[in-house]
């Protein structure tokens, strides 16, 4: 054997080495934040945490924040997906390589780094100050303005992903299309949208998985709420805001739910991650 | 290279006298972002006929291809001058519809490139967006411009699937049918078996020769054997300028010009 062939196979070998310990520890913390989740909440992780509200506090459950999450959290997705769409859309088809597309597509990732509590301030000022001056304190803090907040978290995810999937469809299908006689927004609507719709999907969904861990835009929001609220007008709980308040419980009892409700937040996300996997690596193989 | 080799503007040759120019180019420039990349084309394609233009990466040939369409004009900074008149119209004039020019002249390109949807979806596309057809009509339509692709029998039982399921020769069939069922005049292919394998390049060889009948077809090749076999002329190009134009025999038996002769002898360079 002779020396480059042998350099070669051992530098192969140690990059394989490197690049597998490295793999090995990111997945280690996975699973020990999972263990460690399970382990603390399993005491507590039972029929009564999806059926008992927190009013009960220490024999309670956690209902109305769940369901105060899953509000929130559509409230949000269902503000951010449209915007988020068409303004991908006009990034990608009608402001790419211009100016004025190039200084928002960098004004947009300021705001997909943009610290959380910022957006939960703003929506504080523009809706719920606002809304309590309005009606006297009847209505101050609500579900709707946390869904608000979260929809600004959510938006230059999609914002981002759009643009990048639709960037990523290659020129010569716009080409065919154009060279058809079609429009630019039927091309738009309906070839290329459809063309890039598994990554647009995609991004919706980890913008979803993004947006449901959030607690610190909630907390001048949506506030929380000991009893079950199904009116985005009415202050809302939710899983992450709960955590937060019993992890600064000292009650271990407490501490169990908060960690039960780690868990269950946990294995949302990592459902949804699934699930945008599955979506992308279908239509890889089907070719839809 | 020597100064005699480059020629200026040749004369248009048009080589069946006895067939109209469906197409009359007139010293037609054009420019990339200021770059001169055809210099003063001129050239009359005949009706009915394969015209190959043959040349050189870079020369400009399938820069002129995409000047018939006007489908240069979706990027910024591109720019045509001079005059190309189909039937005796300019199409570089602003006021020449796309919506007219695009459904005159239909085009094929390089690599297949199906739409994400259903190969009966494929074809009926573009014809929704010229003419409202009734259910049976558009069916009509389609499977004329399938078997007229010589594709029908090998998808008429699947025209409900997926066209991304098909093989490399048989989408660029497919994106032939789309083109040729919107009843183009002209038919404009752009290196259309580059990226095919044998089988499926005399495929569509074989299919060009059967729409001649029916279609102007301009072809863009790098293959000179391609040209020699499908096309009735033949236009060589050179750095943006148009060496030689004549009859596809005359070109590859006894061209008029060395630099035609270089190449196609392959002692170019």
């Amino acid at each position: 054997m002779n020396s480059p062939y042998l350099r070669r196979r051992i530098t192969n070998a140690l990059a394989m080495l490197l690049s597998t310990l490295a793999t090995l520890v990111g997945l280690a913390f996975l699973a020990w934040i999972l263990w460690e989740t399970l382990r603390r909440g399993i005491s507590a992780l039972d029929l009564k945490l999806f059926t008992k509200i927190t009013a009960y506090g220490e024999d309670g459950g956690l209902a109305n924040a769940m369901v105060g999450s899953l509000i929130i959290n559509f409230i949000g997705i269902a503000i951010a997906t449209p915007i988020g769409v068409l303004a991908g859309t006009w990034l990608a088809e009608y402001a790419n390589r211009t100016k004025l597309g190039e200084s928002i597509r960098f004004l947009n990732d300021i705001l997909l780094s943009a610290p959380s509590i910022v957006m939960g301030l703003f929506v504080y000022t523009i809706i719920v100050l606002p809304s309590t001056a309005l009606t006297h304190g009847s209505t101050s803090f609500s579900g709707f303005a946390g869904g608000v907040a979260l929809a600004l978290i959510a938006l230059p995810v999609i914002v981002r992903t759009t643009d990048e999937m639709l960037r990523l469809v290659p020129s010569t299908l716009r080409e065919a299309a154009l060279s058809l006689g079609v429009p630019q927004w039927k091309l738009t609507l309906q070839i290329l949208i459809r063309a890039a719709r598994s990554g647009i999907i995609t991004g919706v969904l980890l913008a979803l998985a993004r947006i449901s861990g959030e607690t610190a835009p909630l907390l001048f929001t949506a506030f929380g709420n000991n009893y079950m609220a199904i009116n985005p007008i009415e202050k809302m709980s939710s899983l992450p805001q709960i955590i937060y308040q019993y992890a600064n419980d000292p009650g271990d009892a407490m501490h169990a739910l908060a960690w039960a409700g780690a868990f269950v937040i946990t294995m949302f996300v990592l459902l949804l991650s699934l699930g945008s996997r599955l979506i992308l690596s279908r239509t890889k193989v089907s070719h839809d | 290279m020597t100064d005699s080799a480059i020629a200026t503007n040749p004369t248009p040759v048009v080589a069946a006298a006895a067939v109209s120019p469906k197409l009359t180019v007139r010293d037609l420039h054009f420019y990339y972002n200021g770059f001169h990349a055809l210099k003063g084309i001129d050239m009359d394609i005949p009706e009915k006929q394969v015209t190959a233009i043959i040349g050189p990466s870079g020369c400009g040939k399938s820069t002129l291809l995409r000047i018939f369409n006007r489908i240069y004009a979706i990027y910024p900074k591109l720019e045509a001058k001079g005059s190309i008149e189909l039937d005796g119209e300019n199409i570089l004039d602003p006021g020449y519809s796309m919506n007219r020019l695009r459904s005159k002249v239909g085009m094929v390109f390089q690599k297949p490139v199906p739409f994400p949807m259903t190969i009966f979806e494929n074809v009926a596309y573009g014809i929704r967006h010229h003419e409202k057809l009734s259910k049976a009509d558009m069916e009509n339509r389609v499977e004329q411009a399938l078997r007229s692709s010589a594709l029908w029998d090998e998808v008429k039982d699947k025209l409900k699937q997926n066209a991304l399921g098909l093989s490399g020769g048989q989408q660029q069939r497919l994106c032939i049918a789309r083109a040729i069922a919107l009843k183009p005049e002209v038919l404009l292919l752009d290196e259309p078996t580059s990226a095919l394998d044998p089988i499926a390049t005399g495929r569509i060889e074989q299919l060009v020769e059967e729409l001649k009948s029916q279609f102007t077809i301009v072809i863009v090749t790098h293959n000179m054997q391609q040209a020699a076999r499908v096309s009735d002329l033949t236009a060589f190009m050179y750095l943006g300028e148009m060496i030689e134009f004549d009859q596809t025999e005359k070109i590859f038996t006894k061209p008029s010009k060395k630099q035609t002769e270089d190449y196609i002898t392959g002692r170019f360079g």
